[in-house]
């Protein structure tokens, strides 16, 4: 920014350099102003926890907002740690007990409370109201008090009521024992509960923000949480700008300015960095990653997220049917290849749909159907399979290297005498249509958001799960299970059960397979000592951020 | 002529409906909005939710209907990502466009007119030859490729302007001087011909011949005549004004209504969609109806036949 203005000025003379200094910013102050070049700030247009499901506003919102549980983000286990609560226990299967970290002030200046944490996961911010629900039908943004309500309220999408519903399948309430402790209640023994505490979409709000608030989106404009960074503006689609919380319980944030803006195009985001405009930008497309570190000033940092890519399955269509098919594909994915030769070798091929930070959870002995030609060749013809067209949907990168990814597989699926078509879709709409063409083979990744397979195999492949939902695979035995994965509290019969539904949706009655982790990449200022997470949120405080040698 | 401005302005009614309605079915039946804007990971339960909220699982006929009938009683809709009126979405992006669009505009005309002029001019001559090459490039270079070579050098090599982003005046530089230089080439070559065409004429011969300066020749009688094919081009290049840098305005991170129509036609959020449609419909409108009344001021032959016409 500096060079830049220096170079102005000389180019345009003294009223030129009057205007540029006018925006000066950063180094001149104690703490620097920094700028952060996304490929988008958040999709919903709204900075709701509860309404934005991408993996992009995971990236903001944890500046923004916390977490009763939190983890320790830049540990490749990411571990669970003491975020807005100091400790808590089991008080039975279905109850877990917090105790709420003193002093705690909320951007607006004031002290969290159990109140707020009641409020946060309460029927009115989960807009589950039946004021709320009627208000919604009728298109009002407020509802009118009634008994239950002390105040006129507000009225959120009706979106933020079915994803709170599906955050918190079982939750019964959350109950205040003392200004400085709360307990999360369940209806059915729950062994998720911690995991759902620390999930994204389970920050802290500020009731009083929340109430004074003029509406959902005046309030979803402008949240109000405990984080290390307040917004100060928002405009959707072009840049949010944060500034230091001050009385931030963590220590006081090194960063003065924080401005995540939208760059949609990678070369312009690349060209920013180099240009100094930039002093971090996300998405870096591994093809990109020698142009970045070909400065010296700068580095790309990053690799394997909690979200995994996947090939998921229709097994109602044509060949498809025939689980020798889906099986014979499973096995003619060069998952190493691709990892290799698309990634540069910088992420990995995971232990099927789990990560290792589901802990006890986690079946370290299990792995992906191997890469066997010869066996995809003998199971394809066991399966008697007579040509008919297999269509794989493919959106045009909406995955980072989604089509390279699909045309090597549908040339390893050729050569196990496959007939493969690829057919490229504009959006998801027309991935999931089943109405104007056989839908048989797609893509798509799984995250897991809370450390448990409740979060990625029951949420997203269960009964309630996209796949079954849009009626492209089922399986009684592992619906059976589903809810065995869910309600057990016993640890190995859960572990046994997850092993269960692994070997039915990745081996036997194939759903899906697993490609491979997916990857985030950040290019950085080579000067600030600052670590990426595997969570995708990106952490600016103070154990996290630190300029080492003076800015030019 | 209020009869034929009338008539006009009908046509581009009946034009800009069409538009509307075409927009509507095509982006209705070719993306689901609440997978778009919620993302593929959110709960089927979040889809139903905002389908319903929205109107979407009703047939289309009846969103249709729903639509026009909301549009003729004033409301053109809100944004279906964060509920915001789509009027004020669009309206807060315009300035922004029109911040890089009206200069650009300036040096298309400022830089391609006489340029093309002078080309012409001096035919075959070596400036002729550079200001054709020069056009042919600018014809042909996309404005991404001539967008992002700029930044390059202006931003990455030479650290003189910024790459991206619109904190500052600075910062709209390279996307008018992109757009600009791309105009510019368009007009120079259509000025060029159109001068050509003018000078090998009969009353050009005969103005030289009866003693006018070659000057005055130019002015009073090749330039007025070659005017009627540029002003058509700049015609629609103010009519593009809203919405004509999509493309430079996501090279160039600048906020504009270009981008806005990108993100908005991604997320298949049809009424900003359609607020953008209307105001490019609006802007076409207005341009050809004052480039229509120009033809006639530059070209008084016109201005009778219309007179005689009735119109």
């Amino acid at each position: 920014m500096t060079l830049i203005r220096k170079h102005a000025a000389m180019l345009v003379g003294a009223t030129f350099l009057a205007a540029a200094t006018f925006t000066a910013p950063a180094f001149s102050q104690d703490r620097p102003d920094i700028t952060v070049a996304v490929q988008q700030i958040v999709n919903a247009g709204a900075l709701d926890v509860l309404r934005e499901q991408s993996n992009v506003g995971a990236r903001v919102f944890y500046s923004i907002f916390e977490t009763l549980i939190d983890y320790d983000r830049q540990k490749k286990d990411l571990p669970q740690k003491p975020g807005l609560a100091t400790s808590w226990k089991r008080i039975d299967d279905k109850t877990v007990e917090l105790t709420l970290r003193p002093g705690v002030k909320f951007h607006n200046g004031d002290v969290m409370t159990a109140d707020d944490v009641v409020f946060t996961f309460s029927k009115e911010r989960f807009g589950q109201l039946p004021e709320q629900e009627a208000a919604r039908a009728d298109g009002k943004t407020l509802f009118t008090a009634t008994a239950s309500t002390a105040t006129e309220g507000k009225v959120p999408p009706a979106e933020v009521a079915a994803v709170a519903n599906r955050a918190w399948p079982n939750l019964d309430r959350v109950e205040k024992v003392d200004d400085m402790t709360v307990r999360f209640i369940s209806t059915v023994a729950d062994p998720t509960l911690e995991g759902r505490i620390s999930r994204y979409g389970a920050e802290i709000l500020s009731r009083r923000a929340y109430q004074e608030a003029d509406s959902w989106l005046d309030f979803a404009r402008k949240p109000v949480g405990t984080g290390p960074y307040k917004v100060v503006d928002f405009k959707p689609d072009n840049v949010l700008v944060l500034e230091a919380h001050e009385d931030y319980w963590g220590g006081k944030p090194p960063v003065k300015n924080l401005r995540f803006v939208v760059v949609p195009e990678v070369a312009s985001r690349v060209n920013g960095l180099l240009s100094g405009e930039y002093d971090f930008i996300t998405d870096v497309p591994p093809d990109q990653i020698a142009t970045v570190e070909s400065n010296a000033d700068f580095e790309v940092v990053g690799g394997p997220i909690t979200n995994h890519r996947l090939m998921v399955f229709d097994k109602n269509t044509g060949p498809m049917k025939n689980a020798k098919i889906r099986q014979a594909m499973t096995h003619a994915i060069d998952r190493d290849t691709i990892v290799e030769v698309l990634w540069g070798g910088r992420t990995q091929v995971p232990a099927g749909l789990q990560w290792e930070y589901y802990s006890d959870m986690y079946l370290a002995d299990w792995k992906v159907p191997e890469y066997d030609m010869d066996l995809a060749r003998k199971l394809v013809e066991e399966s008697g399979y007579n040509g008919e067209p297999i269509t794989m949907r493919v959106l045009n990168n909406y995955y980072t290297n989604q089509v390279s990814t699909a045309q090597i597989n549908a040339e390893s699926f050729r050569q196990i005498g496959l007939n493969i078509q690829i057919e490229m879709k504009e959006n998801w709409q027309q991935i999931f249509d089943n109405t104007s063409g056989p839908r048989m083979v797609r893509d798509w990744s799984n995250s897991a958001p809370f450390p448990d397979p409740v979060a990625s195999i029951v949420n997203q492949h269960c009964q309630n799960g996209q796949q079954q939902q849009v009626g492209e695979w089922t399986n009684e035995e592992f619906n059976a299970l589903c809810i065995k994965l869910e309600t057990s509290t016993d640890l190995q019969q859960r572990r046994a059960a997850f092993r269960r539904m692994l070997e039915i949706a990745e081996r036997e009655d194939p759903a899906f397979t697993v490609l491979h982790q997916s990857a985030i990449f950040y290019g950085k200022r080579k000067d600030i000592d600052w670590m990426w997470s595997g969570l995708q949120s990106m952490d600016f405080r103070p154990e996290n951020f630190v300029i080492s040698t003076p800015a030019n | 002529m209020l009869r034929y401005a009338l008539l006009r302005i009908a046509r581009a009614l009946v034009t800009v409906s069409l538009i509307v309605s075409i927009a509507f079915v095509i982006l209705r039946l070719s993306g689901d909005p609440a997978i778009i804007i919620l993302g593929p990971e959110a709960p089927p339960e979040a889809f139903k939710a905002f389908r319903h909220a929205w109107g979407l699982d009703q047939p289309i006929w009846v969103q249709y209907l729903k639509y026009f009938n909301a549009i003729f009683h004033g409301d053109l809709g809100n944004s279906m990502r964060d509920g915001r009126s789509a009027l004020q979405v669009v309206g807060e992006r315009i300035p922004l466009t029109l911040a890089i669009t009206i200069p650009a505009l300036f040096l298309k005309v400022l830089i391609g007119l006489p340029a093309g002029v002078y080309a012409a001019l001096h035919r075959n001559t070596a400036i002729d030859r550079l200001i054709m090459t020069l056009s042919v490039f600018g014809f042909t270079v996309p404005s991404f490729v001539l967008g992002l070579v700029l930044a390059m050098i202006f931003a990455v090599k030479l650290g003189w302007l910024p790459s991206g982003g619109s904190d500052t005046w600075l910062h709209a530089v390279l996307p008018i001087f992109t757009m600009g230089m791309i105009g510019a080439a368009v007009i120079a070559r259509f000025t060029r011909s159109a001068m050509l065409e003018v000078l090998g004429q009969p009353y050009i011969r005969t103005a030289s011949a009866k003693g006018l300066v070659w000057r005055d020749v130019v002015v009073a009688h090749a330039l007025p005549n070659a005017a009627i094919p540029t002003l058509t081009i700049v015609g629609f290049m103010v009519g593009s004004l809203v919405a004509g840098a999509v493309v430079v305005e996501s090279v160039f991170s600048w906020p504009g209504v270009g981008r806005l129509l990108v993100t908005a036609v991604a997320n298949r959020d049809l009424a900003v969609v359609q607020v953008i449609l209307l105001f490019v419909g609006f802007t076409m409108v207005l341009a050809n109806l004052i480039v229509d009344l120009l033809y006639g001021w530059v070209d008084p032959r016109l201005r009778t036949k219309r007179l005689q016409a009735g119109t």
